[in-house]
């Protein structure tokens, strides 16, 4: 339990950290947002007068009249009582609003992609360090790592250029559009078929998962209990299962808590390929409208999203490793 | 000398991972650093009439919207994709290195402070705030991405770095480093940072890759300088002139086949770094060949004794 | 009385580059028969550990067997396929290794590694069944049985050899290999954990091979005791004749580096030289650089095995019935 609580304090004070980059990011860039954002209003013909001036700086949480500390503190507090501020490209809707649309289908696409590519690099992980050293270990562990480093980008193209554009698949979106389904099945249908794709380029970049699980096994394999474990006559399979895959789960998962945040920018790129209506898309049309109330919401959400995985692969780790559940109890 | 040379030589035969990633590597910089041997094009040039048109022998990749010679931008735009991912490779890895080896090797305090702060930073997703940040400089130039990159990967680099330091400094030669007299800083540099050079190395060349992909998501969605040409900004303007939609297949061809071949260089490279470096994998490699050679030796052994049987047939 | 453990000309090599070998363990003989305890001795590297670790073909690449026979109960080792192998690990010969910090599944109880091993060696699939043949096993060496459901992490050091002493008798094997069983413990747990294995080799009836570089440990525990040096063994002999009467210089010198508990200071006279390198095999006996006792043939010819009473050794030059030379300072 103490454990919990450690990894809970820790994502707290992480986000803070996240919420107090967002507050100065803006008052950090050479140049000033609010005249940047002032001007290019003006050039769309848009009317600057002492009201809107006022307005602008409020929506950035620029109020030059207060101290420092308390535009921070103020920040804080709005943070964390769900006042995100008001998205200047969806004007009238709120941060939160604007970016809810787009949250569901992340989470869905993230969420699938995540568990799909753990499901497939533990076990060729498993499967290269049992054969390792044989022509098929190198070649799923170099391929794999090469395709991983290929920039999510050209993925995305690859796949919609191959399967897309022949019309195997869907060019974009998440469902067919103006599409009435006639029941929750069709419609879960739909969604996979529409999610294939981007999904599969999501497994695709994750794929260096696969040298990480194998080089648990292998330094699990050179630890004693494994050649005990052999020399009590336990067959092979059991003890890359049982003995070396079970130990070598545990430091994979925290890495691919890690990873995720690295996943989650890729797929925001997938999303722009694939006209996905996830948060890059709200992403995307909030840098061209230099929204930054809406960008900062984003940041900050994403990050939630990187806290909360990792601590699900803190609770998961928990579960597994006997060593930190039972830590302190000596029996 | 030749005795150097003859080593190197039979590695590179018995690692055809180390020889193939260079290979891969020395092409595109030869192909990029020497663009004008292999196309006569001009790679801002636009051909009037020939817009969008498909690969023929007068353009080899064909031409873009604005009828631009493809393979004239991939190789000379490579140059500045190159450059700008080891630029940012190079930030990254320095600051890594400064921070990593600072707090395993001095510990204590300065490691806890250190520690958190990577933690901290590393659960912030580094592409979303690399988008915020370049959004609010309001567009870039080649070297502040390369600088923006290195500026925020290298925390991967620092965490790897500090644990190999530490795992250094409680190891023996060190402790009888500091009996002989030497001082903290002279051990630090001579006698820890030696060892770490495959981890240096490595982290570099994955810092690398990063960057080069960094890059082109940045210039994909549009902060690359539109006047430069570089790989993202191709695909960036492939995408924009939809090139998609029409089938344009070269355009894209173009920059992803170079992205993809310097990536596989480099995944190549670090693969062989770590083979060098880890006895344990060496190892592993001599008993394959040496299992191979008791195969063939079998072999030959039948055929000769099949070869004696067909005789006496 | 038949032989539990044969072993005869055993050469193991660990292969380092490509065409190259490094021979570890060379033709190396001995046998251990039933009810018997065999010390081996000798230097860190000097070859003990591979060969406890061949006997079982538990040998980690890049070390392969490249000659000779093991035969334990008369079982042709070096003949068995994978099943065969299994089937008789654990049930016929056993092993406790040095590390008993890390030689068990640190992520599965007590209880489920003994059903485990239960499970596999077809003895009983009833969990209720083992855990009392478990709680059982555990009380033999002095481990309360409630703790069964401990992890391993939970245990000392000194409980956890235990329990894994407790697994290696779990099957009654005929044969137990101690691989520097007490290294890692103190002085205090050191004895008491040999004194107990000695207990129950004479309740069980099972032989020992007891490796350690050790050897006043082994003087008191074995009957019988093999020196081992770069790859051979020099000198096998009854442990009282080691301690008396060594043949092989080497011997004589292992036993005079210890000083006893009791009586005068005196100066030691310990083994001069370094181990033997094994890339660099010399000409002729291999103790050459090291030895007060050795002459021109030393140098030139490697000696032959030359048996006697009890055992053989392999020196040109047998120091026969020299009593002990002490310096006095």
């Amino acid at each position: 339990m103490k454990y919990v609580f450690k990894r809970l304090g820790f994502y707290l004070i992480a986000f803070i950290a996240a919420i107090t980059l967002n507050f100065f990011l803006p008052r950090l860039m050479p140049g000033d947002p609010v005249q940047m954002y002032l001007s290019e209003l003006y050039q769309s013909g848009g009317r600057i007068d002492e009201a809107t001036i006022r307005a602008v700086e409020e929506l950035f949480g620029f109020n030059s009249s207060e101290p420092l500390i308390i535009s921070y503190l103020s920040y804080v507090k709005n943070i964390f009582t769900g006042n995100w501020g008001y998205s200047f490209s969806n004007y009238p809707q709120t941060v939160l609003q604007a970016m809810s649309r787009g949250l569901g289908w992340t989470l869905f696409l993230m969420g699938s992609g995540l568990v799909i590519s753990f499901i497939i690099n533990t076990f060729l992980g498993i499967l290269v360090a049992w054969k390792r050293g044989s022509k098929l270990d190198t070649g799923i562990t170099v391929t794999g790592q090469i395709i991983a480093n290929i920039p999510s980008v050209i993925i995305a193209l690859f796949l919609s250029y191959t399967l897309a554009y022949s019309g195997i698949f869907p060019r974009g979106y998440a469902v067919t559009p103006l599409m009435v389904h006639a029941n929750t099945f069709e419609f879960v249908k739909d969604v996979a078929y529409h999610a294939f794709l981007p999904v599969t380029a999501i497994v695709m970049m994750s794929l260096g998962g696969i040298m990480g699980m194998r080089a648990n096994m292998i330094n699990q394999l050179g630890e004693d209990y494994i050649t005990m474990g052999v020399a009590k006559g336990i067959h092979d399979k059991k003890i890359m299962f049982a003995y070396c895959a079970r130990n070598a789960l545990l430091p994979v998962v925290t890495t691919f808590a890690m990873q995720i945040g690295f996943m989650l920018g890729g797929s925001l790129i997938i999303e722009l390929v694939f006209n996905y209506p996830g948060l890059g898309k709200v992403m995307l049309s909030a840098i061209n409208g230099r929204d930054y109330p809406l960008m900062q919401g984003i940041l900050l959400m994403s990050t939630i999203m990187m806290l909360s995985a990792n601590f699900i692969a803190d609770i998961v780790i928990l579960l597994l490793d006997p060593r930190i559940r039972t830590e302190g109890k000596r029996g | 000398m030749k005795r150097i040379l003859s080593t190197i030589g039979s590695f590179l035969k018995n690692s055809p991972k180390t020889s193939i990633g260079i290979t891969l590597i020395l092409i595109m910089l030869i192909l990029t650093f020497g663009a004008g041997l292999f196309t006569d094009h001009d790679p801002l040039h636009r051909y009037k009439g020939e817009y969008h048109s498909p690969p023929s022998a007068e353009h080899v990749l064909g031409t873009t919207r604005l009828g631009r010679d493809v393979l004239a931008q991939t190789l000379y735009g490579g140059r500045t994709s190159i450059s700008v991912g080891v630029f940012a490779g190079a930030i990254a890895v320095s600051i890594s290195l400064v921070v990593g080896v600072t707090a395993g090797y001095f510990g204590g305090i300065v490691d806890n402070i250190i520690s958190a702060i990577i933690n901290i930073v590393m659960v912030i997703p580094q592409v979303v705030l690399l988008l915020i940040v370049a959004s609010m400089l309001g567009g870039s130039s080649p070297i502040l991405i390369a600088t923006l990159i290195g500026f925020t990967s290298w925390p991967f680099g620092a965490r790897v770095i500090r644990a190999q330091t530490m795992s250094l400094r409680s190891r023996e030669f060190i402790y009888s480093a500091e009996t002989l007299g030497e001082t903290k800083l002279r051990r630090l540099f001579v006698e820890i940072m030696p060892n770490m050079l495959s981890m240096i190395s490595s982290a570099f060349v994955g810092t690398v890759i990063y960057a080069i992909m960094a890059q082109s998501f940045l210039e994909f969605i549009g902060f690359g300088d539109p006047l430069s040409i570089t790989w993202g900004t191709m695909l960036y303007n492939a995408q924009n002139t939809g090139a998609l939609s029409s089938g344009i297949w070269w355009e894209v061809l173009g920059p992803s086949v170079a992205i993809i071949t310097l990536g596989a260089g480099l995944t190549l490279i670090n693969f062989s770094i770590d083979e060098i470096s880890n006895p344990k994998l060496r190892a592993q490699r001599f008993m394959n060949s040496y299992y191979k050679e008791l195969k063939k030796n079998k072999k030959r052994k039948e055929k000769s004794q099949l070869k004696l049987g067909g005789n006496n047939g | 009385m038949a032989n539990v453990l044969e072993v005869e000309n055993l050469s193991v090599d660990y292969i380092i580059a490509h065409g190259r070998h490094v021979r570890a363990v060379d033709n190396v003989s001995f046998t251990i028969k039933e009810g018997e305890s065999l010390g081996l001795a000798g230097e860190s590297g000097c070859g003990k550990s591979t060969i406890a670790n061949s006997l079982l073909r538990l040998h980690k690449p890049p070390a392969i067997i490249s000659n000779g026979k093991i035969k334990i109960n008369g079982s042709d080792i070096l003949a068995m396929n994978i099943n065969e192998l299994n089937m008789f690990r654990w049930n016929e010969a056993s092993m406790v290794f040095q590390s008993a910090m890390n030689c068990l599944n640190p992520v599965v109880t007590l209880e489920k590694q003994f059903f485990e091993l239960f499970k596999t060696h077809g003895i009983t699939r009833n969990k209720v069944e083992a855990k009392k043949m478990a709680m059982d096993l555990l009380e033999l060496v002095g481990i309360p049985g409630d703790r069964i459901k401990n992890y391993p992490h939970q245990f000392s050091g000194g409980m956890r050899q235990r329990a894994v002493i407790a697994m290696a008798l779990a099957l009654k094997p005929k044969l137990l290999i101690l691989d520097e069983p007490t290294t890692a413990l103190d002085t205090v747990v050191q004895r008491d954990i040999l004194t107990r294995i000695y207990e129950l080799k004479k309740e069980l009836n099972f032989s020992i091979l007891f490796i350690t570089h050790d050897i006043s440990l082994m003087m008191e525990f074995c009957d019988n005791i093999a020196v081992m040096y770069a790859g051979k063994i020099v000198e096998k002999a009854s442990s009282d004749k080691i301690l008396n009467a060594p043949c092989h210089p080497y011997a004589f010198g292992l036993k005079n580096s210890f000083p006893s508990l009791q009586g005068k200071v005196e100066y030691m006279e310990g083994i001069k030289g370094n181990p033997l390198d094994l890339t660099n095999i010399p000409l002729g006996c291999r103790f050459q650089d090291r030895c007060f006792n050795a002459s021109k043939t030393c140098f030139e010819i490697e000696p032959s095995v030359t048996t006697s009473s009890n055992g053989f050794y392999q020196c040109h030059h047998p120091l026969g019935n020299l009593v002990e030379v002490k310096h006095e300072k």
